[in-house]
């Protein structure tokens, strides 16, 4: 269950990132 | 429902870490984009930057930070973690090359500024980290030079890539920004002389010495030991804590053990350390009366943290050390509630604890299950690997919510058995289980 959850989190916490990086991006660029 | 609500306060403490220095960048004065991937490429080699000087958090071992979760599980963690870090810094110069490849042209000596090149040794000196410690054991790197290489490593990366984004200058070369982006990176390296200085020099003023050292069954043995001159501390059952024997605290060489003794006999710390490695296989060479350094309690692997009508534990090898404190302790404080153990091990002659086990069979209303993969002849008890078979025919018929289960052993076992008590109807809720050998 922990580690399921450890995965979870760091896949989201990534997810989450990439999302931000990408949201930055465009409002810089359009 | 503590540990819950704590758990959730420190994700948040840790989204919060890694989110601002994101925050920094979006806050006016902004720069003109510099193109789409470009941007994206500097946002990632930012927020990997934040992680990067998270994952030094991680491994401080602050305890209240790491009870909600227990420690193991934030080493876990951290590994992922690092691996999510990695991809977005090795993204940041990607993209900036495919998108530009002119800048090929500046790696060159004469051309390079200072800050490119500390940009490739961060990435250079993550490179090296996430190789060493995802192939340590294949590539036959000794675990006391690991850490040594491993800290060594870390704080080169990480202050390479503080000294590229303070070179390079885009996005924090407002003055306040600058100032942020400098107290976050002082926070990280204040953390690293806390790690590195502080908590050892702690640990020195609170020595143990060995009082017994026990030869066990199965090429393991105890070590005994009493605090001097303070009064020690008190843990849960099941918990571990780090332990630096010939060395001082400051020489990074300490290994994580968990107590095998009696919760309810702090005054006397009991660790079970079997021969695997350079550093127990040198335990049995330990002395009475040495000086020893515990750095603990740690870990949520404890029936303290999960109260329940009955307990099942599943241990493989020496995984059965955290439980045998557990039997201990129940057994010390005359618990009589149903216990279920099912201890799997290579042979019976080498079986950890076996007698003394027996011996809490009576003591407690406990049932033993032995599976052996290599049985003497004429062994009546289960033989082979745990299966779900063997499960169905030991485990009660009906799981019940006021049945706690526990699992200590390699992580490829513990996966194994969370997957078939989980198919025999066992909530993973239910299940708790103890890492360890991550590295």
């Amino acid at each position: 269950m922990r580690i399921l959850l450890a995965k979870l989190l760091a896949l989201l916490i990534g997810m989450l990132i990439l999302a931000l990086a990408v949201l930055f991006s465009l409002e810089q660029n359009l | 429902m503590y540990y819950i609500f704590w758990g959730l306060l420190w994700v948040g403490v840790y989204l919060a870490l890694i989110l601002a220095p994101l925050v920094v960048l979006l806050v006016s004065p902004v720069p003109a984009g510099s193109g789409f991937w470009w941007d994206v490429s500097l946002a990632l080699g930012f927020a990997g930057t934040a992680m990067m000087g998270t994952l030094f958090f991680q491994t401080a071992r602050f305890r209240r930070a790491s009870a909600p979760f227990g420690i193991d599980i934030i080493y876990y963690f951290h590994r992922q973690i690092s691996l999510v870090a990695f991809t977005f810094i090795l993204a940041h110069p990607l993209l900036l090359l495919t998108v530009e490849p002119s800048l090929w042209g500046f790696f060159r000596p004469a051309v390079a500024p200072w800050h490119l090149w500390a940009g490739a040794g961060s990435l250079l000196a993550l490179c090296l980290l996430l190789v060493s410690s995802l192939y340590r054991k294949p590539l036959h790197i000794n675990y006391d030079r690991w850490r040594v290489g491993h800290a060594v490593l870390a704080t080169l990366s990480l202050g390479f890539a503080i000294a590229h984004i303070e070179g390079v200058g885009h996005y924090v070369d407002a003055p306040w920004k600058k100032m942020l982006w400098g107290l976050i990176s002082l926070s990280w390296l204040l953390l690293l002389a806390y790690v590195r200085l502080i908590k050892p020099a702690l640990l020195l003023r609170r020595p143990f010495r060995v009082t017994e050292v026990i030869a066990e069954r199965g090429d393991a043995w105890t070590l005994q030991l009493a605090p001097e001159g303070h009064a020690g501390f008190s843990f849960q059952p099941g918990q571990f804590a780090w332990l630096t024997v010939w060395d001082s605290p400051f020489a990074l060489k300490e290994h994580p053990f968990s107590f095998a003794s009696s919760a309810e006999h702090p005054g006397a710390l009991r660790f079970t350390i079997k021969a695997l490695g350079d550093f127990t296989s040198r335990i049995k060479d330990v002395t009475v009366g040495q000086q020893v350094y515990v750095d603990g309690p740690y870990g949520s692997f404890s029936t303290d943290r999960q109260t329940a009508d009955s307990y099942v534990f599943i241990a493989g090898g020496i995984g059965i050390v955290p439980i045998m404190g557990i039997l201990r302790t129940l057994a010390d404080r005359a618990d009589r509630r149903p216990l279920l153990l099912i201890y799997a091990y290579h042979t019976w002659e080498r079986l950890t604890f076996r007698e003394e086990l027996e011996t809490l069979r009576v003591q407690l209303d406990l049932n033993l299950v032995f599976v052996l993969k290599e049985p003497p002849k004429g062994w009546q008890g289960e033989v082979g690997l745990i299966s779900a078979e063997l499960l169905a025919r030991h485990l009660p018929q009906q799981h019940s919510d006021r049945q706690e289960y526990f699992i200590c052993g390699p992580v490829a076992m513990i996966q194994f058995s969370e997957k078939l008590l989980n198919s025999l109807g066992v909530p993973l809720s239910k299940i708790h289980s103890e890492l360890f050998d991550l590295v």
